[in-house]
């Protein structure tokens, strides 16, 4: 089988990484210190040196005017989560064909998105960013946060999904018997996630979805009033206390 | 299929397309879009790309005007999201969809170069314009204020078409508890001037839609309507506006216009602030922070204000140190330049001492640290001079001294010259001006002293050069007849010594031959008594002889007869 450079063979193994053409990471913040909360995801790069996110944070403090108690908190998280990342990255994955679907549920601003789209995981040339271009430009949004929210939030998925095939990789070798049941992942094996590919792409389907499924894989982009926003955000914070 | 088609007009498509057919996959295809021609994956079939090909062409046909976008057909294909939207630019880069549809740059592309659309935020902007209405004239949004602190309006971003003008507070909202979050500051920041800057080029006038050159006037009632100054001289307005209601804004005014209050402002408060810019523009409450930056930068020293919190005090010690040391620079020159004025002035036997002096004291100037050389063909001055540079000031300073004094001592004359009190103090004092003056050069840090002292000794400089001139050539002088007397008493004793020693030797001769000829004399008198005696002896004899005879006839002797007797009597005789 011949195979494209950017997309692994089958039950091919390769070591950790964010299957996307960057190996950014995604990066989410929520702290709250004395009644101020602030949130924000951003992409980072492993590679940079650790001393970038105290100057970061720093920065972040500085152009949002936040009480200086944010830094350490601010660079502990990211801290946090490029160790966790990096606890990964020595690990091997299996990088079979995997189709994934991604959901996006989201709101930034004003703009509430609800997304269903399949991605292909062994796709390291995938770029989340230009998706997310392309959907603000098709779909007309114009605030600017939108795009990086979405990448990010796709970012997120790939990044679980990502853990998720180190630990079934980590399993399989621990068992001798190992899980080689053919050469593609069956949903079970993956734990839930993946398109049984052989249902979707074999000889017998089409790949032209059924009108009925339209809807699910349709993209809602709704611009909310400030009421709602408000509304909505006060339910947002009600279901994390 | 092409039944169907025939019925139809001919979709249009671009010359560079027309390999395409239903029903086969040309080359073209197979090489843009090869994974799935390789067989990599199971996802990915000629057979698939053909189904998502045809789809997409499909759905862009049923209505050919509109601009098919990819979230409309990605949502019915199954597949990678990624590996769609490659099929989806590749057909639309062809012109196999989308082609010819309005939206100008669109058309421009395809006409020219049919690129991929790319994606940037005028272009995002333009093509969102085609789609949404946009209140006339006015540029996007209302000015908020972002933050509770800020007097300063941000461009926010324009608002949505579904939400009113009155809403739209983008960015800066109240939460729950009161806080108000300023803007991200990286949008606002890289965003904010380009939307503001195409806010001020993009002024449309609200009556004729030209652009507003230089200024316009504002409606003040409703605050986003504008008229250039044609529209406004000529009564062009809409219904219901009065000409009081339009206030003139002249267009560049503000960010040009710096008054000193103002600039006094600015630099007091970057001084007190330093880089925090929203605390500078809030002092200077006039101007926004970019023009607070900007005008900083074009001020001649504005640069060093940046970040002058840190380097406020080295920054005036720095200058401190440099007028320092160009004033002892000054001073100097101000002195060496007498110097040389005096210099030909005097009449001097030994112009190569002169030049030598004056030599060494221009060296120091061009180089700081002078080697002494041990080279004998320069004069003595010239090495006096240098080792006097090779060695400190103080130590040459006391040299000089003893010399002084010790010349003083030994010459009557020397003391003529030095034995003034006051000149003899201003030598010393000059002397170590020299070497100070010297030093001063290979040594910038002491600024503070020497231009004093310098600015003393100047007008006093010029009297004490000729002395001390005339005071070193004479103590030179004694110094070397000293020499000189000292050698001639010694030839003299030698001299002397040798004469006298000559002397005692020939006095010892003479005596010698004085002894000589005494004992020839004495001997001269012996032999003068001796020799009278024997004359005494002689007359002795002959007076006894003549006795004989006498006798001898008074005897009668009788004749000779008889010789045997007179023989025997003469023989008796004996």
């Amino acid at each position: 089988m011949k195979s494209h450079s950017a997309w692994g063979t089958s039950k091919s193994l390769v070591k950790f990484r964010i299957p996307t053409s960057d190996n950014l990471v995604p990066i989410r913040l929520d702290i709250e210190i004395d009644g101020q909360r602030f949130r924000d995801a951003f992409t980072w790069n492993p590679s940079d040196p650790d001393s970038e996110v105290v100057v970061f944070a720093k920065r972040t403090v500085k152009d949002l005017k936040l009480p200086p108690a944010f830094v350490t908190q601010i660079a502990q998280s990211i801290q946090t989560q490029l160790t966790e990342f990096r606890s990964y990255e020595g690990q091997d994955m299996y990088t079979g064909e995997r189709v994934v679907p991604i959901k996006l549920d989201l709101r930034v601003n004003h703009t509430l998105i609800k997304d269903h789209f399949l991605w292909e995981l062994n796709n390291f040339e995938s770029d989340p960013e230009e998706f997310a271009r392309n959907f603000c430009k098709d779909m007309g949004i114009e605030d600017p946060e939108v795009g990086p929210a979405i990448a990010i939030a796709i970012r997120e998925q790939l990044y679980e999904i990502a853990v998720q095939s180190v630990t079934s990789a980590k399993e399989s070798r621990i068992s001798k018997k190992g899980r080689r049941a053919g050469e593609f992942y069956s949903a079970s094996k993956t734990g839930g996630n993946a398109v049984d590919l052989v249902k979707l792409f074999g000889n017998k389907s089409s790949v032209i979805r059924k009108r009925k499924e339209w809807d699910v894989y349709e993209p809602i982009v709704d611009l909310l009033s400030n009421e709602e926003v408000d509304a909505l955000e006060a339910k947002e914070e009600r279901n994390i206390r | 299929m092409e039944k169907i088609f025939q019925d139809l007009e001919p979709y249009s498509v671009p010359s560079y397309s027309n390999w395409f057919s239903w029903s086969n996959i040309h080359e073209v295809e197979r090489f843009s879009l090869r994974e799935f021609f390789d067989g990599s994956s199971i996802t990915r079939s000629p057979r698939i790309y053909k189904e998502y090909r045809d789809f997409i062409i499909s759905k862009y046909r049923e209505d050919p005007s509109r601009k098919l976008t990819f979230t409309e057909v990605r949502k019915s294909l199954v597949g990678d999201i990624s590996i769609l939207h490659k099929v989806f630019t590749f057909l639309e880069k062809w012109g196999l969809i989308n082609f010819d549809v309005k939206s100008d740059k669109e058309a421009d592309n395809c006409n020219g170069n049919c690129k991929p659309i790319s994606v940037g935020g005028e272009e995002e902007e333009e093509g969102w314009r085609g789609r949404v209405k946009v209140e006339e004239g006015a540029p996007y949004g209302v000015r908020v204020v972002a933050a509770p602190n800020s007097m300063k309006p941000v461009a926010t971003l324009p608002p949505p078409p579904s939400v009113r003008a009155d809403g739209g507070r983008g960015v800066g909202e109240v939460g729950e508890n009161g806080f108000k979050w300023p803007p991200l500051a990286s949008y606002s920041d890289v965003f904010g001037d380009s939307v503001q800057q195409e806010k001020k080029k993009v002024l449309a006038c609200g009556s004729c839609k030209e652009n507003c050159d230089s200024s316009h006037y504002e409606y003040t009632k409703e605050g986003s309507f504008i008229l250039c100054e044609k529209c406004f001289k000529s009564g062009n307005y809409e219904k219901n506006k009065l000409a009081d209601d339009f206030k003139l804004i002249n267009s560049g005014d503000q960010s040009v216009v710096w008054t000193e209050a103002e600039t006094l402002l600015l630099l007091e408060s970057v001084l007190k602030h330093g880089d925090d810019w929203d605390l500078v523009a809030q002092d200077v409450q006039t101007k926004s922070k970019l023009d607070c930056i900007s005008k900083l930068m074009e001020l001649p020293f504005g640069d060093l204000m940046f970040g002058s919190a840190n380097r406020k005090s080295k920054f005036l010690d720095v200058t401190g140190d440099e007028s320092n040391f160009k004033q002892a620079q000054l001073h100097f020159n101000e002195s060496q330049e007498s110097a040389k004025v005096e210099d030909p002035s005097h009449g001097l036997k030994d112009e190569g001492q002169q030049n030598g002096y004056a030599d060494t004291q221009g060296q120091p100037l061009k180089r700081i640290r002078t080697e002494p050389t041990s080279n004998t063909s320069y004069s003595l001055m010239n090495q006096v001079a240098r080792i006097s540079t090779a060695v400190g000031p103080h130590v040459t300073a006391s040299a000089a001294e003893a010399a002084v004094t010790a010349l003083c001592y030994e010459n009557q004359c020397s003391r003529e010259i030095f034995d003034e009190d006051d000149n003899y103090a201003d030598l010393k004092a000059s002397a170590e001006n020299i070497e100070q003056k010297r030093a001063a050069q290979g040594n910038l840090l002491d600024g503070d002293e020497r231009p004093k002292q310098s600015e003393i000794q100047g007008p006093s400089s010029h009297k004490d050069t000729i002395q001390i001139n005339l005071r070193m050539r004479a103590a030179t002088a004694t110094a070397l007849g000293a020499a000189a007397a000292h050698a001639k008493c010694l030839a003299d004793q030698e001299e002397r010594e040798m004469e006298h020693l000559m002397a005692t030797m020939i006095e010892a001769q003479l005596k010698k031959l004085k002894r000589k000829m005494k004992y020839f004399d004495d001997l001269e008198l012996i032999m003068e008594k001796e020799n009278a005696h024997i004359e005494e002896l002689e007359e002795s004899l002959v007076a006894d002889r003549l006795n004989v005879l006498q006798r001898i006839f008074d005897a009668g002797i009788s004749r000779w007869r008889d010789h045997a007797s007179v023989k025997s009597q003469t023989g008796s005789v004996q």
